[in-house]
C-alpha cells in the first residue's frame, strides 16, 4: 500500500490497491466483459468574500463504478463505499442491468493493454498543501486588496485524486492527479477586476501576482463610460479567447459531424479560421492539465487539431472511431492554440500597438444561440476597457455580443504569444491573447 | 451503511465537536441513489445506477465555518473528519471579521417522506427501456427527422440531519423527471423540439401520466415544421411564454437575484451578485403590478419542498414580489440576521453528504391572473408565442438578459398562426418585468423546474421548481438568432 506524497490519512486508492479491488470485482462478474473505473479525491477548497473567509470546505470521495457486459448489452453501476460487500452488490446490480437492457449495437468490449506516457499529472506540493496553504494563499490575496481598501471575493482549491480503469480485456492504467486553483474578483465600489490560475502545482498559481492584476483592473474601472453597442475592434485576453474557443472545441464531435448536426460538418480538411493559426493537444505540457488516459483506458496523445487554420481532426467515440477505420483516438485534454507569424510578445505590446478597441478581460454566460453557424451569446465582465493610441483610457459598461468563433477567427489582427488562461465554465486552454475587427456587441448593460 | 448505527455515528462527531468550543455543529449522513437511462438515435445507450453515500460535517467555531465530508463511512473516519472540520473552522475563525451568527430555530425533530404512487426504482429496466425505444420510433416515423433522444431519471436521497441543537430530521425522498427530443435537417440548418415533463417529487406515476408516445408525432413533426420555419425580422414584438419558457425568465432573471448571499457578495466571484441590492427592499419597482412572485417550499410535489432544509429550517412560503413591487429575499440561518431578519427562510441546501449549504433559489412562481390564455393573445395585433427553453444568458448582476426558446409561433392578429426559427429576445430585468400586463389564471398553471442550477465554488447543482400560468409582456425587443444580429 503506497500513500500520495507524504500524507498517511486519509490514504486514496494506490495503484495496488485499485489493482487488488479490480481483480476481486473480475472475479465476481460473470459477464463477458467487465469494465472498473476509479475516481478516488480529496479536495479542499477556501472561499473567501468582503474580505474574509466565507467556506472552507474539505471532502474525501472515492467512486468505484463497473460496467458489465453479455454481448452488446451492457450495465453500469457505481459505489462510493468500497468494502467488499459493497463492491459485490455493485457487480451484481450492473449485471442485473446488462441483462436486461436491449442490445446496444454500437456497444464495442472495453480495448485491450495500452501502452501510456506518463504526463506530469501530480505535483507534490499540492499533494502535501491543505487548509492551511490554502489559508495562507487566501489571506496574502484578502490582504493586498484591505491595503487599497478594495474588497476581495475568490478562492483557493487543492486536490489529490487517484484515477484508473481496469477490464477484463488486460487493460490497466492508474495515475496520480492533483489541482490546484485561484481566481479573485477585487471590488472596488461599483468597479471589479479579475485574475484566476490553474496548475498542476499549488507553487505555480502566482497569487500575488494576480492578485496585483485584479487589483488595477478594478481601480481603473472607478470611473466608467457608456459606448452604444455596435461593431468594435475587441482586444481579448486569454481567457476571453478560451472562452469563444471552448465552446468551439465542443462541437468537433464526429458523430455530429457525420449525421449533419454540427457546425463543422462538411469542414473537415477546410480553411475554419485564420491561416495563421493551429491547435494542437499536447497532454505533456507542464503548464497544461494533461492526463494520461481517458475515461474509457485509452492513452492520450499529442495531436495536431487545426492546422494553419484547417481543421484536420475530430473527437471520436469509439464506435464512430471504428466505423471510420481509426485505430488510435486523438484526445483534446491540453489543448494549445498558436499563431503563426508576426505575433506580439504580449498583451502589453499588443495594447501598445492599438489605435482603438474594446479590451475584454474575461466573457461570462457564453451560450450557443443558434447550433447550425455556432453563434454564440455572452457577456463582458470584470474588466472591459476602452482602449485609445495604445493605452487604456476608461473602463466601459459591460456589452452583450453574438458573435461566431467562426466568423470572428477569421478576422484576426494580431496576437501575442500563447498564455494560459481559465475561466470558471472552461477548462484550461494556452491561448494568444488576440485584436480582432468588426466584434459584435449587441446590447449594452447598466454597469 | 453496514455494521454502523447513523445516530451513533452522529453523537460520536457531535460529541466531538461540542468538546471543542464550537458554538455550533451539524452533520448530514446522506445516501443517494440515482438511475439514469438515455437513449439516441434509437437504441440505448447507457443505463447507470449510481449510489452515493457519505457524512458532511459543519462547525461553526468563533463565528466561522468549517466543513469536512468523506465517502468512508467508519467509526475511523468519523473523528478524523470532525477534527478536520474543526480545524478549518478555527482557520476560517483566525481571518472573521464578522462573526457569523445564526438566526434562531425551533428544535424540530421529524421525517418526511416523498409521497409515491410507483416506486420508480420498481419498476422494471425492460418497461422503462420499451417506453424510450418506442418513443425515439414513433419520432423517426417523420419524414425529416434525423436525430433522436430519450432519457429517464429518477433519484432517491434518504437523509439524516442532526444537529447540536438537539434537531433530528429524517428524509426520504424521491424526484423523477423523463424527456425525448427529435432533431430535423432542411437546407444545410438543423433544429430540434423537445419534450420533457417537469422535475417533481413523485413516483415514477409522472412518468406514466405524462404520455410519451402519445406526444412523439407532435413533436417530430413540429422539429421538421421548426427547421423550416421563416425567420423573424428583428424589432418590438408582443410576447406570449409559457409556463414552461417562464421558468427559466423566472429562474435567472428573479429568482438568482432574490438570493441574499448574492446580494451581500458572497457570490461575486463566480455566480455574481445582484441588482436587487438591500436597500431595495420594499421600495423597488420590480415590475408591473399584475407580477406577483412567491417562494413557496411547501407545495407538495415541488423540488424545494423537502420539509427542511439543510439548517435544519421547515419550509415556509412567502413573498418575493408583491403587486411589482421588491419585498423578500431567500435566505438561510447565517445570512437572514444581517438584514434584520429574525428567522431564515430555510433556503439553505447542499447537492450532497460532499458539499456545504448554501442559499438556493427557493421554489419561486408566478401567481396566476385572471386571464385565459385566447385572452392573453386576444389582445395582440402582432407577436410571438414562445414555448420551452432554448439559449439562455445573463449579466452576473442579472440586468441584462437574452432568452431563446424550444419552439416560436407567430401571434397575428389575436391568432396563433405559423412557426417561426431562431428566436431571441433580450431586456432588462425591471423594464421586462414592467412591461407585463397579464396573467393567465390558475387553470394554465404548470410547474416546471431545475436540477442543474449551477452555483457555488466548488460548484454545486440546485435544485427548485418555478410554477407558472402563460404571461404576456409587451414591446419586447426580439433579435434574430444569428451572428451580427
Amino acid at each position: 500500500m503506497t500513500t500520495i506524497g507524504h500524507k498517511t490519512w486519509p490514504k486514496l486508492t494506490s495503484r495496488n490497491e485499485f489493482r487488488f479491488l479490480a481483480d476481486l470485482v473480475m472475479k465476481r462478474s460473470t459477464g463477458d466483459q467487465t469494465l472498473v473505473a476509479l475516481q478516488d479525491q480529496q479536495s479542499g477548497t477556501t472561499r473567501f468574500a468582503n474580505n474574509q473567509i466565507v467556506q472552507n470546505v474539505d471532502t474525501r470521495r472515492g467512486s468505484l463504478s463497473v460496467t458489465v457486459a453479455f454481448g452488446r448489452r451492457h450495465g453500469t453501476a457505481s459505489t462510493t463505499d468500497f468494502t467488499a460487500g459493497s463492491v459485490q452488490q455493485t457487480v451484481t446490480k450492473a449485471t442485473e442491468i446488462a441483462q436486461l437492457s436491449p442490445e446496444d449495437p454500437e456497444y464495442l468490449p472495453p480495448a485491450g493493454p495500452q501502452q501510456y506516457s506518463t504526463p506530469p499529472t501530480t505535483r507534490v506540493e499540492t499533494t502535501l498543501a491543505g487548509p492551511a496553504r490554502r489559508l495562507e494563499y487566501a489571506n496574502e490575496a484578502i490582504g493586498q486588496c484591505r491595503m487599497e481598501n478594495l474588497g476581495a471575493a475568490g478562492i483557493l482549491s487543492s486536490s489529490i485524486a487517484t484515477v484508473g480503469v481496469a477490464a477484463s480485456t488486460g487493460l490497466f492504467a492508474h495515475e496520480e492527479r492533483t489541482d490546484a486553483r485561484f481566481s479573485l474578483t477585487v471590488q472596488a465600489g461599483e468597479a471589479t477586476g479579475w485574475g484566476a490560475a490553474a496548475h498542476r502545482s499549488i507553487d505555480h498559481l502566482r497569487v500575488q501576482e494576480r492578485t496585483l492584476t485584479a487589483i488595477n483592473k478594478a481601480k481603473r474601472g472607478l470611473e466608467v463610460r457608456e459606448l452604444p453597442p455596435g461593431r468594435y475592434s475587441v482586444i481579448l485576453e486569454p481567457s476571453a479567447v478560451a472562452g469563444l474557443w471552448s465552446a468551439l472545441l465542443w462541437t468537433l464531435d464526429a458523430k455530429d459531424y457525420d449525421k449533419g448536426t454540427s457546425a463543422l460538418s462538411g469542414k473537415l480538411g477546410q480553411p475554419i479560421v485564420d491561416r495563421r493559426l493551429s491547435l494542437r493537444n499536447q497532454p505533456d505540457h507542464e503548464d497544461l492539465l494533461g492526463i494520461g488516459f481517458t475515461s474509457e483506458g485509452l492513452p492520450t496523445l499529442a495531436s495536431d487539431w487545426m492546422t494553419e487554420g484547417v481543421l484536420t481532426q475530430l473527437s471520436y467515440d469509439r464506435f464512430t472511431a471504428k466505423a471510420r477505420g481509426i485505430d488510435s483516438i486523438p484526445t483534446l485534454d491540453a489543448p494549445c492554440l498558436s499563431g503563426a507569424g508576426s505575433s506580439l510578445p504580449t498583451l502589453q505590446e499588443l495594447i501598445k500597438h492599438t489605435e482603438r478597441a474594446i479590451l475584454v478581460t474575461n466573457f461570462w454566460y457564453i451560450r450557443a444561440v443558434n447550433p447550425t453557424d455556432l453563434t454564440l451569446t455572452g457577456m463582458t465582465r470584470d474588466g472591459t476597457f476602452l482602449v485609445e493610441n495604445g493605452q487604456i483610457v476608461s473602463a466601459v459598461k459591460n456589452f452583450r455580443f453574438h458573435e461566431s468563433p467562426l466568423q470572428v477567427f477569421n478576422r484576426v489582427e494580431a496576437f501575442t504569444n500563447p498564455a494560459e488562461a481559465i475561466t470558471s465554465e472552461t477548462g484550461k486552454l494556452l491561448v494568444p491573447s488576440m485584436r480582432l475587427r468588426d466584434f459584435n456587441f449587441s446590447s449594452v448593460t447598466r454597469f | 451503511m453496514p455494521n454502523l448505527n447513523q445516530d451513533e455515528l452522529a453523537e460520536l462527531v457531535l460529541k466531538r465537536v461540542v468538546a471543542s468550543g464550537a458554538e455550533y455543529g451539524d452533520i448530514r449522513i446522506l445516501d443517494s441513489t440515482t438511475q439514469t437511462i438515455s437513449g439516441e438515435d434509437r437504441r440505448i445507450d447507457s443505463i447507470r445506477d449510481m449510489q452515493d453515500r457519505g457524512f458532511g460535517i459543519r462547525v461553526l467555531y468563533h463565528g466561522a465555518w468549517g466543513f469536512a465530508a468523506s465517502s468512508v463511512l467508519s467509526l475511523e473516519e468519523a473523528p478524523r473528519v470532525a477534527d478536520l472540520a474543526i480545524e478549518i473552522a478555527k482557520g476560517s475563525a483566525s481571518l472573521a471579521i464578522d462573526k457569523v451568527k445564526l438566526a434562531d430555530e425551533p428544535v424540530h425533530r421529524d421525517r418526511i417522506v416523498t409521497a409515491r404512487r410507483i416506486d420508480p426504482f420498481a419498476v422494471s429496466l425492460e418497461r422503462k427501456t420499451a417506453l424510450l425505444l418506442e418513443t425515439m420510433e414513433y419520432v423517426h416515423r417523420q419524414a425529416g427527422i434525423v436525430r433522436s433522444s430519450a432519457s429517464l431519471w429518477a433519484r432517491r436521497d434518504r437523509k439524516l440531519f442532526v444537529s447540536t441543537e438537539g434537531s433530528r430530521l429524517e428524509f426520504d425522498l424521491l424526484a423523477v423527471s423523463g424527456e425525448y427530443d427529435a432533431t430535423a435537417i432542411h437546407d444545410g440548418r438543423f433544429a430540434s423540439r423537445t419534450f420533457n415533463t417537469p422535475h417533481l417529487r413523485m413516483g415514477y406515476e409522472l412518468i406514466e401520466d405524462a404520455n410519451f408516445l402519445a406526444e412523439a408525432p407532435r413533436i417530430a413533426s413540429q422539429a421538421v415544421e421548426k427547421v423550416k420555419a421563416p425567420t423573424t425580422a428583428p424589432g418590438l414584438y408582443d410576447l406570449v411564454l409559457d409556463p414552461e419558457h417562464l421558468s427559466l425568465t423566472m429562474h435567472e432573471s428573479c429568482g438568482h437575484p432574490s438570493e441574499l448571499d448574492r446580494a451581500l457578495g458572497y457570490e461575486a466571484n463566480y455566480a455574481g451578485t445582484s441588482f436587487l441590492t438591500t436597500e431595495k427592499r420594499g421600495t423597488f419597482r420590480y415590475g408591473s403590478p399584475h407580477v406577483n412572485l412567491v417562494a413557496d417550499n411547501c407545495e407538495p410535489e415541488t423540488l424545494a419542498a423537502t420539509g427542511y432544509d439543510d439548517d435544519g429550517v421547515a419550509c415556509q412560503r412567502w413573498d418575493i414580489v408583491r403587486d411589482g413591487l421588491f419585498v423578500g429575499y431567500c435566505t438561510n440561518r447565517e445570512v437572514a440576521p444581517v438584514i434584520g431578519e429574525t428567522r431564515s427562510r430555510g433556503s439553505n441546501r447542499a447537492d450532497s453528504w460532499g458539499s456545504v449549504p448554501i442559499v438556493r433559489i427557493a421554489n419561486v412562481g408566478l401567481e396566476p391572473g385572471t386571464a385565459t390564455l385566447d385572452e392573453l393573445l386576444a389582445g395582440i395585433k402582432r407577436g410571438i408565442y414562445i414555448e420551452g427553453h432554448g439559449s439562455y444568458s445573463i449579466d452576473q448582476r442579472r440586468y441584462n438578459f437574452q432568452f431563446g426558446g424550444d419552439a416560436f409561433w407567430l401571434i397575428e392578429n389575436g391568432k396563433r398562426t405559423h412557426m417561426v426559427r431562431d428566436v431571441v429576445y433580450h431586456g432588462i430585468t425591471p423594464e421586462f418585468w414592467g412591461s407585463c400586463d397579464g396573467v393567465a389564471d390558475r387553470s394554465h398553471r404548470r410547474r416546471y423546474g431545475f436540477i442543474t442550477c449551477g452555483k457555488g465554488q466548488p460548484g454545486q447543482s440546485g435544485w427548485m421548481s418555478h410554477p407558472a400560468s402563460h404571461a404576456r409582456f409587451r414591446n419586447v425587443q426580439v433579435i434574430g438568432g444569428q451572428a451580427g444580429s
